[in-house]
């Protein structure tokens, strides 16, 4: 009791926070999901009625408002993930060749677009894609209106995705590709290796945790993207990049009556992903920590 | 996170990236090299760009854009732009949801380094009843997306009173328990004779919390403040749900309503203004502190740089 009194001043502050903004809301999250409610009155309970509703009943607004805005964000995933890993780890190899100084300078420049927030970088690149005044239009002669027509719209989240997204990964790939013994690659330097023989016997498979580690980072996070089509499209065109999270956001939040039943069952399916992608990134951590 | 736990306060202070540039090349590879940083040099000229033409156009006039179209510099370098923002005229309050934001993410990374810091010491140094079952209840809820909990969070902050209130961006964020594992893994380096030592000389706890164990987590407190500051500075989905009020918004969330001057074109310039305004203080903070940014990134994917 005595001891439990005197660890209540350093672990009690972050205790309450801890319950009323993390613990209380998670487990609201779930249970709302099984109710109709507005935000404003008391839940009604409806059992599985919002996922029968944006699973299987055809009928239902909001069983085609989940299929589209899954299908989107599947969309995103399936390209800004490999693009998120693939370009930052080329870079990395190709800036480990040159002295450190030139190193860090480029590094700089990769990563402080991912200090920038999403609105202030897609204000940048709606200027770059500006169909009258942009950069793009008027270097390359064009004529596009490159937000409001496909596949363009995709290219502007990607864009801007891949220019905020791939300092992190770049930065960690650079340290775990300077980590890989020097014995290993010379080794297979004197075996006749090439360079990219090298790459793909003795660096990547040096890497493979931290790969892995950034692979369900970046996938976790790619799965919440919210931002980028917000600010370059605005979803459209014609709804075509209005991605899940803004389904969720603007049935709970958005104009009219809030549906925020039907949008926590919404995100508990996605939350369902996440934790299946967390799973894995556990699963993981702890073998890379036996390695 | 066990990758974090490990890894002690070494990978912190000295985790700069060494190159292994000095080693005998081949003849293809220095070709591969040239090319390689042909391509690098030609990627980082379009990730400046876009800065850049934010920037050169910020110093444009209304006039000059509207009428001489596209072009890379100013005919004219004018700041006319900053000027009305300074001055509060333009269409929106900028200059205020600049001071917003600074001070919402100022208190919220403030008060995150202190809630964590003692509760990484109370976890750590201190033995109470429950404290192990109590972390693991940290450590599992903190499993749990944050989508999951975005739409209750609301509704607390409702009945709190905080919509549209500095508090909305400053607290809720602290609730995290990724902070406080990385806190005490960093404090698992420090040698508890220390602490002993200094209980049999009669200081309490919180003597020894500040004059021993706080100097010494110093750098991962920094990492926590820089990445704290800038995750709150660049929060984005949250601050557009709590807060509907257009003078008391962060400058993030407040930018998202500049997007409908991009029909002005006489306003294009004060429009890149506001966004460079709103890049200056995360990207100052990487130029001065580059090397926690780096060495925290690395730490937390289990390298030690």
């Amino acid at each position: 009791m005595k001891a439990t009194l005197r660890a209540l001043p350093f672990i009690g502050p972050h205790l309450v926070i801890f319950a009323i903004f993390a613990l209380i809301p998670t487990v609201y999250g779930f249970y709302i999901a099984f109710t109709r409610w507005n935000i404003i009155g008391e839940p009604t309970w409806v059992g599985f009625d919002n996922f029968q509703q944006i699973l299987f009943e055809p009928e239902s607004p909001f069983y085609s408002q989940f299929r589209s805005g899954l299908a989107n964000t599947l969309i995103f995933v399936g390209i800004a993930v490999p693009l998120l890993i693939v370009v930052p780890l080329l870079l990395a190899l190709a800036i480990g060749g040159i002295n450190d100084r030139g190193a860090n300078i480029f590094q700089g420049v990769f990563y402080i677009p991912g200090l920038i927030s999403v609105s202030a970088g897609a204000l940048a690149w709606s200027l770059m894609f500006n169909r009258d005044f942009g950069f793009i239009n008027n270097v390359f002669g064009t004529d596009i209106s490159f937000t409001t027509t496909q596949p363009w719209a995709w290219v502007t989240i990607f864009t801007l995705t891949v220019w905020a997204g791939i300092g992190g990964n770049l930065i960690i790939y650079r340290s775990a590709i300077a980590n890989v013994p020097e014995q290993l690659r010379e080794a297979a330097q004197l075996d006749g290796a090439g360079s990219v023989r090298q790459f793909f016997a003795v660096v990547l498979p040096s890497i493979r945790f931290p790969l892995l580690y950034t692979l369900v980072m970046t996938t976790a996070l790619s799965f919440n993207v919210y931002g980028q089509p917000v600010m370059m499209t605005e979803g459209g065109p014609a709804g075509t990049t209005t991605v899940l999270m803004m389904d969720i956001r603007d049935l709970a939040f958005g104009d009219g009556p809030a549906i925020a039943g039907i949008a926590a069952a919404m995100s508990v399916m996605l939350g369902l992903v996440l934790m299946a992608i967390s799973a894995i990134q556990f699963r993981v951590m702890f073998r890379s920590s036996d390695d | 996170m066990t990758d974090v736990m490990q890894v002690k306060q070494a990978g912190v202070e000295d985790a700069t990236p060494q190159s292994t540039g000095k080693r005998h090349r081949s003849r293809s590879s220095v070709i591969l090299l040239a090319i390689a940083m042909t391509l690098v040099t030609a990627l980082a000229a379009i990730w400046i760009i876009p800065m850049l033409f934010a920037l050169t156009t910020s110093f444009k006039s209304p006039t000059e854009i509207a009428f001489s179209g596209f072009s890379l510099l100013p005919a004219n370098w004018v700041a006319e732009n900053y000027l009305a923002l300074f001055d509060g005229v333009s269409t929106y309050p900028v200059m205020r949801w600049f001071g917003n934001s600074l001070v919402m993410s100022t208190g919220h990374a403030v008060l995150m380094v202190v809630v964590v810091s003692i509760a990484g010491y109370g976890y750590t140094r201190m033995r109470f009843p429950g404290r192990d079952v109590l972390f693991f209840v940290l450590l599992a809820v903190s499993l749990f997306p944050s989508v999951v909990n975005l739409i209750p969070l609301y509704k607390v902050v409702q009945t709190l009173g905080w919509v549209n209130s500095p508090w909305a961006m400053i607290v809720p964020g602290v609730a995290t328990a990724a902070n406080i594992f990385l806190v005490r893994s960093f404090m698992s380096g420090i040698p508890r004779e220390m602490d002993e030592a200094a209980r049999i000389d009669g200081a309490g706890d919180f003597t020894i919390f500040m004059r021993i164990i706080l100097p010494m987590i110093r750098p991962i407190l920094i990492v926590i403040f820089l990445f704290a500051f800038t995750g709150s500075w660049n929060d984005f989905l949250w601050p557009t749900i709590v807060f509907n009020d257009i003078s008391n918004m962060p400058i993030t969330a407040g930018l998202q309503l500049l997007q409908n001057l991009f029909g002005d074109y006489t306003a294009l310039g004060q429009l890149m203004a506001s966004a460079v305004i709103a890049m200056i203080p995360t990207t100052a903070l990487f130029l001065v502190a580059q090397r926690y940014f780096v060495s925290s990134l690395n730490l937390t994917a289990g390298l030690k740089g």
